[in-house]
């Protein structure tokens, strides 16, 4: 079989109001982006339970993007402010266990900034494919469904 | 110095206080938490340097009447565990008659002697430090010598690892753990009466003890201690697998000292940190 | 019972003779400040003055996590696969009296409506070496839920120290009889006395007796003291060698495929017997707790002819709010 070119798989969470909206701006300029990048619109980054992000790779994820308002333009005012000291803490403990910056992203993309947008996600899925696939959290997912010898 | 039992008994005579939680020791002089109801359970209570169960998990485990009143021991590592739970609203200050104790160190099991090897790590940053918050202050602190912080070489030694290697380390670890959730149930910070772990609709960890169920509950409980944990070290203690589950937790510490000049369980008017946010907040990590 | 002698260096040949593709050996060894079951260990320790691993054995024959199979839907098929299962034996090598006794215990359990085919393979295929035990503790209590240092039961072989270099080798069950015709065909058949060291229980009672007192104090202040010390963390329930519960539930690994799971359970947690109305039968940690000493020193005894305890203490030991099971038991013995 030949060797298939790796295409990562990136999980987005994008909030409603700022980060969606400017991805979509994106869409409807028609600006170009990779297609890698798979988007889950949440209410607003205050909503992002890092437990999703784990959730994420737990399923097969090589990269996780996070994106949202900018500070001072969430929707729910402090949404993004609160998120912000989460991500600084949840990413050094991530760092701390073996999944590092290559692997987790963030970023504040308004909904005018169609362009932030695809330079962004194009970044990220370019840095996560030379990071090659995500081996290490699949196998020990994928531990638990291997037909193991008991 | 006023003896424990004497304050002990003068708060149970007055009603002041409806119960207090404290130490007492078995047949065998094993040190164990211990609840004193009555003058004469006033007693039984004592304090030494095998007193090393952080009893402020027991305020928001035991029912505390709205209005009422309980007595506790504490020695000052656990009152950075009530000033913290007064901090996230668990408990109102009025609610607690902190007894605190003057310290010397405690040790983890009940045959450990009292000597520097044995002493936990903890105590060497604490050291001649007199409770901070209190009622009435009891007990006489003796010098010991201070351990080695063994766990800061280990510390360095992960800092310096590549993420591969980091994630090798943390994975062998976490193979062992048993999902038992004593890490969780000894911990004061953990008051949830739904855990996380608990919830199943939807399951965001998974239940099974297996890699991948073991990872995301480690990871996830760490995480939840972020700007939280006050270092108790009882999460390592309880733990029958031997997880060194206060590297992570350190570790937050260290961030969160770092990052926001912050360490949780120090005023009890003080906003909690990840309760909080400051608009010139860090945030080089963002595009 | 066939008494044989085998000296340490036998015991190492056995060890390294064994065909590492057909045989598992699990033994003591240290692993940092306590002493652990091992698998495969190439340096057992065996120390009869050793105290208890801080987890008992049980995960060799009731794994903490087992596949019970495999689900996958391909169109509207859906197909069940059946775990593999490895027929390679283990050799338990100097399994303490109070793990030994575990397995007959548990086997009850297992056996008594359905049988559990992964937890009787995993015993037919083992054989125990059991080792005499010389540590004791306040947390100990062996003799009085009927063992004894040098109790066999569960044991197929069992080794009590002679002398620096010596062991005096038992044979116990059938199991052991081939083992030893198998694998250990020269040694020198053993005729003299063994002499151990006396246990001293600290806590002597008759579990014969604690039971009724059990079965007519379903209110007791006994409950309300020790649960509102107990933590609920069900570390006890994890270490200990008789506790069984498990909690079965599938786990998906995406939309059309799955497995379901055995995993250990306890009666510790509040979630353990919380109805999906919300109501909980066992809402405190008194209720808890007094499941904890009922099932062990009441019902199993009722149902099975004996308690679900075998005295290891490891429950007292590893107990982050020191509670003494066996103390409870002995002050209840009083009452
Ligand atoms: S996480 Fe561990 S060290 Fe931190 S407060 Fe909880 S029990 Fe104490
Ligand atoms: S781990 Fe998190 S959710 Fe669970 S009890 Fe602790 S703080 Fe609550
Ligand atoms: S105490 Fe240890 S074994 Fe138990 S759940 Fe916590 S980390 Fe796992
Ligand atoms: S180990 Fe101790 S505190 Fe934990 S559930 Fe058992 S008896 Fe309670
Ligand atoms: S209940 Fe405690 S003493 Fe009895 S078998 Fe279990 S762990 Fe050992
Ligand atoms: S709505 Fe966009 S970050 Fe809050």
């Amino acid at each position: 079989m030949a060797e298939e070119k790796f295409e990562p798989k990136v999980v987005a969470f994008v909030c409603n109001w700022c980060t969606y909206t400017g991805a979509d701006l994106a869409g409807t300029s028609r600006l170009k982006q990779e297609p890698n990048a798979r988007l889950i619109r949440v209410p607003c980054t205050g909503r992002i339970d890092p437990v999703f992000v784990i959730k994420a790779f737990e399923s097969g994820a090589d990269g996780v993007l996070i994106s949202g308002c900018h500070p001072g333009d969430c929707h729910y005012n402090t949404g993004n402010f609160h998120a912000r000291r989460r991500w600084t803490f949840f990413k050094e403990l991530l760092n701390f266990v073996g999944i590092d910056s290559t692997r987790l992203h963030f970023s504040w993309v308004s909904a005018s900034e169609g362009k932030k947008w695809v330079d962004v996600v194009n970044g990220v899925i370019d840095t996560v494919r030379e990071q090659g696939p995500f081996l290490k959290y699949k196998e020990i997912k994928e531990h638990d469904f291997q037909e193991i010898e008991n | 110095m006023p003896d424990l039992i004497e304050i002990a008994k003068g708060l149970l005579e007055s009603k002041e206080v409806s119960f207090i939680i404290g130490y007492t020791k078995d047949r065998f002089g094993r040190v164990k938490p211990y609840i004193a109801k009555s003058v004469e359970d006033a007693n039984n209570l004592m304090f030494d340097h095998h007193s090393i169960h952080n009893l402020a998990v027991y305020l928001t485990r035991l029912k505390i009447p709205e209005n009422g009143r309980v007595g506790i021991v504490a020695k000052s590592c656990d009152i950075k565990a009530i000033i913290a739970l007064i901090q996230e609203n668990q408990i109102k200050r009025e609610q607690v008659y902190i007894i605190g104790m003057n310290c010397s160190g405690v040790v983890t099991h009940s045959t450990d002697e009292w000597k520097k090897e044995n002493i936990q790590i903890k105590c060497k940053y604490c050291a001649d430090k007199a409770p901070m918050l209190y009622d009435a202050v009891a007990g006489t602190a003796e010098p010991f010598e201070q351990p080695d912080d063994t766990q800061e070489v280990l510390m360095q030694k992960l800092e310096t690892m590549s993420s591969a290697e980091r994630w090798d380390f943390w994975a062998k670890e976490f193979e062992k753990c048993i999902k038992c959730y004593a890490c969780r149930q000894v911990c004061p910070m953990c008051y949830c009466e739904q855990c996380l772990a608990e919830k199943n609709q939807p399951q965001w960890i998974t239940t099974s003890p297996t890699p991948a169920g073991n990872f995301s509950w480690n990871i996830i409980k760490a995480f939840h201690m972020a700007g939280r944990c006050v270092g108790c070290h009882e999460c390592e203690r309880a733990c029958p697998m031997g997880i060194p589950l206060t590297l992570l937790t350190r570790k937050m510490g260290m961030v969160a000292g770092k990052e926001f000049n912050y360490r949780h369980g120090m005023a009890i008017d003080q906003p909690t940190l990840v309760g909080s946010y400051n608009f010139n907040d860090n945030e080089d990590f963002i595009k | 019972m066939k008494e044989f002698i085998i000296n340490t260096d036998e015991i190492a040949n056995l060890i390294s003779s064994l065909p590492a593709d057909k045989w598992d050996i699990l033994a003591p060894a240290k692993d940092g400040k306590s002493f652990d079951y091992v698998l495969s260990s190439d340096k057992p320790i065996i120390n009869s003055e050793a105290p208890p691993s801080k987890i008992s054995f049980k995960e060799y024959f009731f794994p903490k996590s087992e596949t019970l199979f495999y689900y996958k839907r391909e169109a509207n098929e859906i197909s069940l696969t059946e775990p593999k299962f490895a027929e390679k034996k283990l050799l338990v090598l100097a399994a303490k009296p109070c793990d030994a006794a575990s397995l007959p215990i548990l086997s009850k359990v297992f056996n008594w409506d359905y049988k559990d085919e992964f937890f009787n393979k995993r015993v037919n295929n083992s054989v125990i070496i059991g080792l005499s035990c010389a540590y004791s503790d306040e947390s100990c209590f062996c003799t009085s839920v009927g063992l004894d240092r040098n109790n066999t039961k569960g044991s197929d072989i069992f080794l009590t120290p002679f002398n620096d270099k010596q062991y005096v080798l038992s044979v116990v069950s059938d199991k052991g009889d081939s083992f030893v015709k198998e694998f250990l065909p020269n040694l020198t058949e053993f005729t003299g006395t063994k002499e151990t060291k006396e246990f001293i229980d600290n806590k002597p009672f008759d579990y014969k007796k604690t039971k009724d007192w059990i079965a007519a104090n379903f209110e007791n202040k006994i409950w309300a003291e020790t649960g509102e010390v107990c933590i609920g963390c069900a570390q006890c329930a994890f270490v200990c060698p008789t506790c069984h519960c498990f909690d079965i539930v599938d786990e998906n690994c995406d939309l059309n495929c799955g497995r379901r799971i055995k995993n250990w359970d306890a009666c510790q947690f509040g979630v353990f017997t919380k109805h999906a109305s919300g109501h909980n039968p066992r809402n405190s940690q008194e209720k808890r707790y007094r499941q904890r000493v009922s099932h062990k020193f009441d019902y199993y005894y009722e149902k099975f002819g004996e308690v679900l305890c075998t005295g290891c203490g490891r429950c007292t030991r590893g107990c982050p709010a020191g509670i003494d099971i066996g103390e409870i038991v002995f002050s209840i013995s009083n009452q």
